[in-house]
């Protein structure tokens, strides 16, 4: 019994993990991008390994107007990421993780075609578990309702292909080039067999010196991209399968990102920040007995005006195997 | 290891006797953690962990034909989308100068031209301004995507680079801003940025 508690809570721990941070920063056909979805390591789990292959495909942007353009007739914009990660918990409410991407891109339009890869921004997160959450059953007091709380700060490491590469085409990049410090608030509360979890982030980029531009030698200037937030909400239900403790989850998130405007020699660039909001829903299957999980997500970014500003229109589709060591 | 052994020793002299097992759990793992760090590190090959802000500019010969900062630009051939041939020497006729930005039709490509359109072009009547679309690979495809982003007509002529002239010439890429003077020479071949660097290279065009 107190086995297939524990996997129960760790079912339900990992659905909740597999939407966390369901944004992904710039990618493919315009911005580089290839960062990986952080990991969290279940509370009673020593590490996690997993491995999840995104299919993300552009249609379109937002405009500086915040009004729906969609990308040239005879286009196919795609960028493809494997995403490795290792979660790995340290003491009882610490635990650290590494997640790296590997990146392919896929362009085509009318006039020109290109296909690259290489390794994507890659992320390191160190994360403290505040507040457990309880996990009730059925809320019988007050204390039942206390939410679990996580904080948690991430590196984001520019080891993708930038535009400060010697790359000559923006077709190639992977990556944006730029270090960003995180710092992630976690509020998750299950009451089983609901879940539901709030998600913000915060993060500043570090300014850099740059000197080259697609390859070529340009005079040296500073840059720094805005500071980052982000906030994702998801609620999910897992259904129980037979009485073998395999379990379903299906969730739902919305999600929402804004960056700043960049700076250049530390003059700000007015216009230049962005924004997006999305919509995604996955799906989570766990056995007990093995500690395999597997899932199936989708991200949508909204194809209407106003949703958003500056960024592509894309749709995420992810596919991932995740397995827990006890 | 040795930094490590030294955390270890600092970190653990100050901690109550029963915190001492745990403490050391946690810097073993941190070890490991440690590890994956450095690894993740090393797997990066590119210029990125380690920005330089040297000016690695190369010299360039005067006289010499290139899309380089002080060559002469080479000579080109393309249609516009209204179906005109511009030249090296049309785009330049009569004005101080013209500018090519090299367009994909991104967000980031609208937000550099919207700024272009808004803050840049308004105080250079005397340049021409020209949008190289390098991906529809028809008139009629850049002429559909100038319209549909919103550029079409205004202060902005849309180049169809069909053959890719442009961008070999110029390496050009998303974002990538060039200046050619009335003379012929490159004045500036860059990244768009913040529109800063175009306004002061417009300004001292004769």
């Amino acid at each position: 019994m107190k086995q297939k508690t524990l996997s129960i809570i760790t079912a339900v721990l990992l659905a909740g993990a597999a939407t966390l941070f369901p944004i992904y920063s710039f990618a493919a056909s315009c911005c580089g991008g290839g960062s990986a979805a952080s990991l969290t390591v279940p509370k009673y789990a020593a590490a996690v390994a997993d491995l999840s292959f995104d299919t993300e495909i552009y249609d379109g942007y937002w405009n500086q107007s915040r009004k729906y353009i969609a990308d040239p007739p005879g286009s196919d914009l795609k960028q493809y990421r494997l995403n490795m990660g290792l979660g790995y918990r340290l003491a009882r409410d610490w635990q650290a993780s590494v997640s790296l991407p590997y990146v392919w891109n896929d362009n085509s339009y009318s006039g020109v075609s290109s296909q690259t890869s290489g390794l994507g921004d890659s992320t390191v997160s160190l994360m403290f578990e505040a507040r457990d959450d309880n996990s009730a059953w059925k809320v019988r007091d007050i204390g039942d309702m206390i939410p679990g709380v996580s904080l948690g700060v991430s590196l984001l490491i520019p080891t993708g292909i930038s535009p400060y590469d010697n790359q000559h085409s923006s077709f190639d990049i992977t990556g944006r080039g730029f270090y960003r410090l995180d710092g992630n608030l976690l509020i998750e509360k299950t009451i089983r067999p609901w879940n539901a979890s709030i998600a913000l982030v915060y993060g500043t980029y570090l300014e850099r010196s740059i000197n080259r531009e697609y390859g070529k030698y340009v005079e040296p200037y500073r840059k720094d991209l805005g500071d980052r937030f982000s906030a994702s909400l998801s609620t999910g239900y897992t259904f129980v399968l037979g009485t073998g403790g395999d379990s379903i989850t299906a969730t739902a998130s919305y999600a929402y990102l804004n960056e700043a405007d960049a700076s250049f020699n530390g003059k700000r660039d007015s216009g230049s920040g962005f924004d997006k909001q999305s919509v995604g829903g996955a799906l989570s299957y766990s056995n007990n007995d093995q500690n395999w999980s597997i899932r199936g997500g989708w991200n949508h970014a909204i194809r209407q005006n106003g949703w958003g500003k500056d960024f592509p229109t894309t749709d995420v589709i992810t596919v991932g195997v995740r397995y827990v060591f006890l | 290891m040795y930094f490590f052994r030294k955390l270890e020793f600092i970190f653990c002299g100050f901690l109550p006797e029963y915190k001492f097992v745990n403490a050391r759990i946690l810097l073993s793992r941190a070890r490991i953690a440690g590890l994956l760090l450095f690894l993740v590190c090393m797997a990066a090959c590119g210029d990125n962990l380690f920005p330089s802000g040297e000016d690695k500019r190369p010299s360039v010969l005067a006289g010499s034909n290139g899309g380089n900062v002080g060559q002469k630009a080479p000579d080109f051939s393309v249609q516009d989308i209204n179906n005109a041939t511009v030249t090296l020497a049309s785009s330049t006729s009569g004005k101080k100068g013209a500018v090519f930005y090299f367009t994909m039709w991104c967000p980031i490509c609208d937000s550099h031209m919207s700024s272009m359109r808004a803050m840049v072009a308004p105080s250079f009547p005397d340049v021409n301004f020209y949008l190289v679309d390098y991906v529809s690979g028809s008139i009629a495809g850049s002429a559909g995507a100038a319209s549909a982003n919103g550029y079409a007509g205004g202060m902005f002529t849309t180049l169809a680079d069909t053959n890719h002239t442009l961008t070999g010439n110029f390496q050009g890429t998303m974002g990538t801003t060039v200046v050619i003077d009335s003379f012929g020479i490159v004045r500036m071949n860059e990244d768009y940025r913040d529109g800063a660097h175009l306004l002061s290279t417009l300004a001292t065009l004769n």
